[in-house]
């Protein structure tokens, strides 16, 4: 999952969504709502506004102190008998991994569900060299002998149905298994008890990192987590630097706000608080720790004061599921771990525009996901910021637009600004029109505008504001026949300079395979 | 790229310094007060012993209340519902008040002993702990792990019994983490474990125990 060298086309991705999917994921994701929404509604609207704004500057306060809270979270891990490892991308990340695990003869690992491994693909990495890597959270479980990738931060199996995980039991494991959830999930306990038990090292991201106790926090429901952080004799955690916090008092809001948020449940079943190895500890835990800070293009992110906050994300989910658009095409037409919303302003930062660039565009801009925010992430103009770095470009990175388009852009804005040429403009088009409009609607246009008709009708171009002003004084009458002298003479120039421009979009047709296309 | 580790660690401090404009070694301000949030503030112990055990009854929990000279009587019920052969005990002292261990033998139950292999703790259908903490807006048990208290106990048996005392309960979160800054290792248990992977159809008893039965032991 981690090599992603290609430009992701969200377009032709959600194209090739089979229907059944989006009717998963949209009963998945009502569902989800709706517990959010009866565990937010016992705490009444004002207090989870009130926690939202604590929640929200506790994260903000974080990020821009990280550097502190990094060296101090290291500090604490080291001195409890932990080994701290730093890796600045996905691949020293999975070497420092693979070496750990070379160290130690490890043969079989056991893996909590985690965005980070899936991220850098550290799975690959692991089988790769020969370790036995086993996912152990049942939905993962399922997609990885399905030999897919999640496609819901919260619920990865949420494309499947059970009688596809029953036939894929029956491939893959060779028992047959009927298409019921309590049976297959039975089925799936007993394959991984063995596992867990054997292992020889337990791999798990984290929820949070306490900085001021060196605290590795998970945050789970099946059990699965504190099983491959307590059978292994070792463990190793791979963890965005974006996840610290500063105390163990910070979880006072953000574990009210985390689990309401992403599975609607006041607390989940399990929340492990884990300080280094349990050597010391003496209560059958792990004997080694390790923890494994990854960069992976977070630090570019912090450089962008306006896009800064995507670094807030607690990942719960929450605005995949309010999403319209996440809600039609499911995870995987993001081409990339992280889907929805989120997905669409955090892998443009972390992978680049020139890979992701697409996706901000991915968005209707309704807001939905802002609102439900349990950090209060302002996804929307983040969004359109990004889209303005695809587009034109900034200084975090060059744009990823086509020569064409950025000079249709360009010349759009040009006309715009100049209220003649905009006149003018807007008066040509009432004329070009005629020919294809059909009341007020314009069914069908020439090339490249054929993109919109296709789909939907344009409305005509009809009655001009500026015109319709000038009518109301006698001052603004007058000038409106000095005027209409200036536009004539302009119209001629602007014909000829459409024409101009039509033949070009039209020669350009068909080689535009990776055109931002908002 | 160099393999240098602390090339990397330095490479990274530096691009977050660079990016947020500070310089090495300064420290973070306070956390502001605004990042805070209120606590709860608790109903009288009656009701919060109640709310506890409704809560975690909700979360398809066993919860009861019982007084100390109930706990004979309830441990048979439960070794004879839940077939229980073997079991693995917290060895502490409050459990060791209520002679679980006695009442256990009594019942022909083998005791695994705390220290034992995972592959022992793994053969036990039944882990009796103690619960440190309890939270009733949330019907969660705060469980310390240490020498006598194997993480193991509450999570490898099909059954974990949680035995709490009133004196065990606190209001909020907040109460609860200040209380556990100097712990090394401890989890949070809220109802038995669960997924919803498949198609969203609930099922309790995933890898965790599949019955978790909490008993507040008054007196």
């Amino acid at each position: 999952m981690s090599e992603i060298p290609s430009p992701i086309d969200f377009r032709a991705n959600s194209r090739g969504v089979p229907p059944h999917i989006a009717t998963s994921v949209k009963k998945a994701t009502h569902h989800l709502l709706g517990t959010r929404a009866t565990v937010v509604g016992y705490l009444g609207d004002e207090q989870w506004q009130l926690l939202r704004q604590a929640g929200h500057e506790l994260r903000l306060h974080t990020i821009n102190h990280l550097d502190a809270y990094l060296a101090q979270l290291e500090e604490r891990v080291t001195a409890a008998g932990g080994h701290v490892h730093w890796a600045r991308d996905g691949a020293e990340a999975n070497r420092i991994v693979l070496e750990i695990a070379r160290e130690h003869g490890v043969r079989r690992a056991v893996k909590v569900k985690s965005m980070a491994t899936e991220e850098i693909g550290l799975n690959h990495a692991l089988i790769d060299a020969g370790i036995e890597t086993l996912e152990t959270d049942l939905g993962e479980f399922i997609v990885q002998l399905a030999g897919a990738a999640p496609s819901h931060i919260i619920a990865p199996a949420v494309h499947m149905s059970k009688e596809g995980i029953a036939e894929l039991f029956r491939t893959k494991l060779g028992v047959d298994a009927p298409a019921e959830p309590k049976r297959l999930t039975a089925i799936a306990r007993a394959r991984l008890r063995d596992a867990f038990v054997a292992a020889d090292m337990g791999i798990s991201g984290a929820n949070f990192l306490i900085a001021e106790t060196g605290t590795l926090v998970l945050v789970t429901n099946e059990g699965n987590g504190r099983m491959c952080t307590t059978l292994p004799p070792l463990h190793v955690a791979v963890v965005g630097i974006d996840k610290v916090v500063p105390d163990l008092a910070s979880l006072h809001v953000l574990l009210k706000l985390l689990p309401r948020s992403a599975t609607g449940q006041k607390l989940t079943c399990y929340t492990s608080f884990i300080t280094g190895p349990s050597a010391q500890c003496g209560d059958g835990g792990p004997q080694e720790f390790h923890l494994v800070l990854l960069d992976n293009g977070r630090t570019r992110v912090l450089r962008d004061p306006q896009a800064r906050e995507t670094l807030l994300c607690i990942r719960c989910g929450a605005c995949l599921n309010s999403c319209p658009v996440y809600n039609h095409v499911g995870g995987h037409a993001y081409g990339n771990p992280y889907s929805g919303p989120i997905g669409a302003i955090l892998a443009p930062q972390l992978l680049g525009v020139q890979i992701a660039g697409n996706l901000p565009f991915a968005s209707s801009l309704c807001g939905a996901c802002a609102e439900i925010c349990p950090v209060k992430i302002p996804i929307p103009e983040i969004l359109i910021h990004l889209r303005r770095r695809a587009m034109e470009g900034d200084r975090i990175e060059g744009p990823v637009a086509s020569p064409v388009v950025a000079a249709g852009a360009a010349a759009g804005a040009f006309a715009l600004s100049q209220p003649l040429l905009y006149e003018a403009g807007s008066q040509a088009l009432r004329v070009v029109q005629a020919p294809l409009r059909r009341g007020t609607w314009l069914q069908s246009l020439p090339p490249p505008a054929d993109r919109w008709t296709t789909v939907r009708p344009m409305p005509a171009f009809d009655a001009s504001f500026r015109q319709w002003w000038r009518t109301r004084t006698v001052e603004g009458r007058k000038q409106t026949r000095a005027r209409r002298i200036r536009i004539a003479a302009l119209l001629g120039g602007a014909a000829v300079t459409a024409v101009a421009a039509l033949v070009t979009l039209r020669s350009r047709k068909g080689s535009n395979s990776h055109d931002i296309q908002p | 790229m160099t393999s240098s580790p602390d090339a990397a660690r330095e490479a990274i401090l530096a691009d977050v310094r660079a990016a947020l404009g500070r310089r090495s070694g300064e420290t973070a301000p306070c956390v502001p007060d605004a990042a805070r949030a209120p606590a709860r503030t608790p109903g009288c112990t009656d009701a919060e012993i109640d709310l506890l055990v409704a809560e975690i009854a909700r979360l398809g929990g066993q919860a009861q209340r019982m007084s100390a000279g109930e706990l004979p009587r309830g441990l048979a019920g439960l070794v004879q519902r839940e077939e229980i052969r073997k079991a693995v005990l917290w060895e502490t002292p409050a459990l060791r008040s209520w002679d679980v261990a006695g009442i256990m033998t009594g019942l022909g139950i083998e005791i695994v002993p705390a220290h034992a292999s995972k592959e022992a703790l793994a053969e036990c259908d039944l882990g009796i702990t103690g619960a440190d903490l309890a939270l009733p807006e949330t019907g969660t048990l705060v469980l310390r792990t240490g020498p006598a208290r194997p993480r193991a106990a509450s999570l490898l048996p099909r059954v974990h019994l949680a035995l709490v005392q009133p004196n065990a309960l606190r209001a909020d979160l907040a109460t609860v983490l200040e209380e556990l800054k100097e712990d090394r290792h401890f989890v949070f248990v809220t109802g038995p474990s669960r997924t919803a992977d498949i198609e969203l159809v609930v099922t309790v008893g995933v890898h965790g125990p599949q019955v978790l039965a909490a008993w507040v032991v008054e007196g």
